[in-house]
């Protein structure tokens, strides 16, 4: 009952077709993001509210990746060592880049927590470097297509997601200090109080399994 | 046939974003010419969404939406194209400088030992990373040396042989500080693009290429 009056929201969001780009200050107050809105969103779902940004400069669907993403983007940000000013300043503009890049979103080739993170990722790179005052590295060259088979990148995100859950605590664990934290495999090590063969180890079967789980190999 | 590739913690560290510039640069102009490499890539950056998504959110400042909102319509800052100092007839005909190397300021060939030249890359966004291209006549022998931290080594054309294997054009070769190797170029020479994590242990040659 609960989980059906939480989705409600998300289903006017994508079901409306609101195509005249109202002025921000004629539409209702955005309420402010908390963990108990912030609903789970299927995948796909996500891929088609990206698409619907970049055709139709949905606002709707922006305000619904914005609740669903930023709070998500600004805990990845905190966990890798921002500062809470910096965290919540460098996730507007993560959200920003998701507005002015969706254009270059290719739901065939990730999926959209996928493509969010590298955002994240990137930003977070480029912040770093903004602090030491470094001009900007060119925009990366579009790599191309991968030698993978073709599921839907939405559908693999959705298996990567569940596999994950299947993973060892301790593997979860170490896979995400791997992702989150910038801090490199003997320092992990040694924060876990763990001899670095074993993390490395960890990361290794972890890995090894997702992709079993995955039915890929390398 | 691309037969070597990044490691699995390499790779992690590309999708993480925690992999230091100048062997990020490396792993690029792998990956350009490595679709497995490319869907490896995917793969990590797919669980690094799925991460994402099971973060715990934490709530932004109230007003963080109607910021943003203001700001949609404003017009992106362009990037100020910065022209790289590129020098001219640095490879052979057929020899494309990989893309990652955009932006690249690249030297130009320097006589370094016999047979041997090399050519400093900088990064103007890392211009700390210790970055060259090398050209090497066939057969000849790089100064045996190991390293203080990696080595990463694109090769953009010939082959090499070292004692961890032959690698030909497309390979990736990952040294760590265990190693310490000689490579020799194969009979069509060997043009390759390298970075190092800490300082190639080798003073006076260390001396010589940092002049």
């Amino acid at each position: 009952m609960v989980i059906q009056i939480l989705h409600l929201p998300v289903l006017w969001y994508v079901n409306v077709h609101d195509k005249s780009a109202r002025p921000a200050s004629q539409r209702a107050p955005f309420s402010p993001v908390s963990p108990a809105n912030s609903v789970p969103l299927d995948a796909g779902l996500l891929a088609q509210l990206v698409c619907r940004v970049a055709q139709e400069r949905d606002r709707t669907a922006f305000a619904t990746l914005f609740k669903h993403f930023a709070p998500r983007v600004k805990a990845y940000l905190l966990k890798s060592g921002l500062t809470a000013a910096a965290a919540e300043e460098l996730t507007q503009e993560v959200m920003l880049s998701l507005w002015r890049k969706a254009a270059q979103f290719d739901p065939a080739r990730a999926g959209a927590a996928s493509w969010i993170f590298a955002i994240a990722r990137n930003a977070r790179i480029d912040y770093a470097r903004r602090q030491r005052n470094l001009p900007p590295p060119p925009e990366e060259e579009e790599l191309g297509p991968s030698a993978e088979t073709a599921a839907l990148a939405a559908e693999r995100d959705q298996r990567v997601g569940a596999a994950l859950k299947t993973l060892s605590q301790d593997q979860q664990i170490i896979l995400s200090l791997s992702f989150f934290s910038d801090l490199p495999h003997a320092a992990i090590a040694d924060r876990l109080n763990l001899p670095l063969g074993t993390v490395k180890s960890r990361i290794r079967l972890g890995l090894a399994r997702l992709r079993l789980l995955l039915g890929e190999v390398r | 046939m691309i037969t070597h590739h990044p490691s699995e913690e390499t790779m992690l560290r590309l999708a993480a974003g925690t992999l230091q510039a100048g062997l990020s640069v490396v792993v690029r102009a792998h990956l350009e010419h490595c679709p497995a490499c490319r869907a490896e890539l995917r793969k990590l950056e797919a669980i690094g969404g799925a991460m994402l998504e099971d973060l715990p959110p934490e709530p932004l400042d109230e007003l963080a939406f109607n910021q943003v909102l203001a700001r949609l319509n404003e017009p992106m800052a362009p990037r100020p194209p910065r022209p790289a100092r590129q020098a001219r007839k640095l490879l052979p005909e057929g020899t494309n400088l990989p893309a990652a190397l955009k932006g690249a300021d690249i030297g130009r060939w320097m006589w370094v030992g016999r047979g041997i030249h090399h050519s400093r890359v900088r990064l103007p966004w890392a211009p700390d990373q210790n970055m060259m291209m090398f050209l090497v006549d066939r057969g000849r022998k790089v100064i045996h040396h190991s390293h203080g931290g990696a080595e990463f080594t694109q090769i953009l054309a010939g082959s090499f042989v070292d004692d961890t294997g032959s690698y030909l054009a497309g390979d990736l070769a990952e040294a760590d500080e265990t190693l310490e190797h000689q490579p020799v170029a194969g009979p069509e020479g060997c043009i390759c693009l390298a970075a190092l994590e800490a300082g190639l242990r080798l003073p006076w040659l260390d001396r010589l290429l940092r002049r």
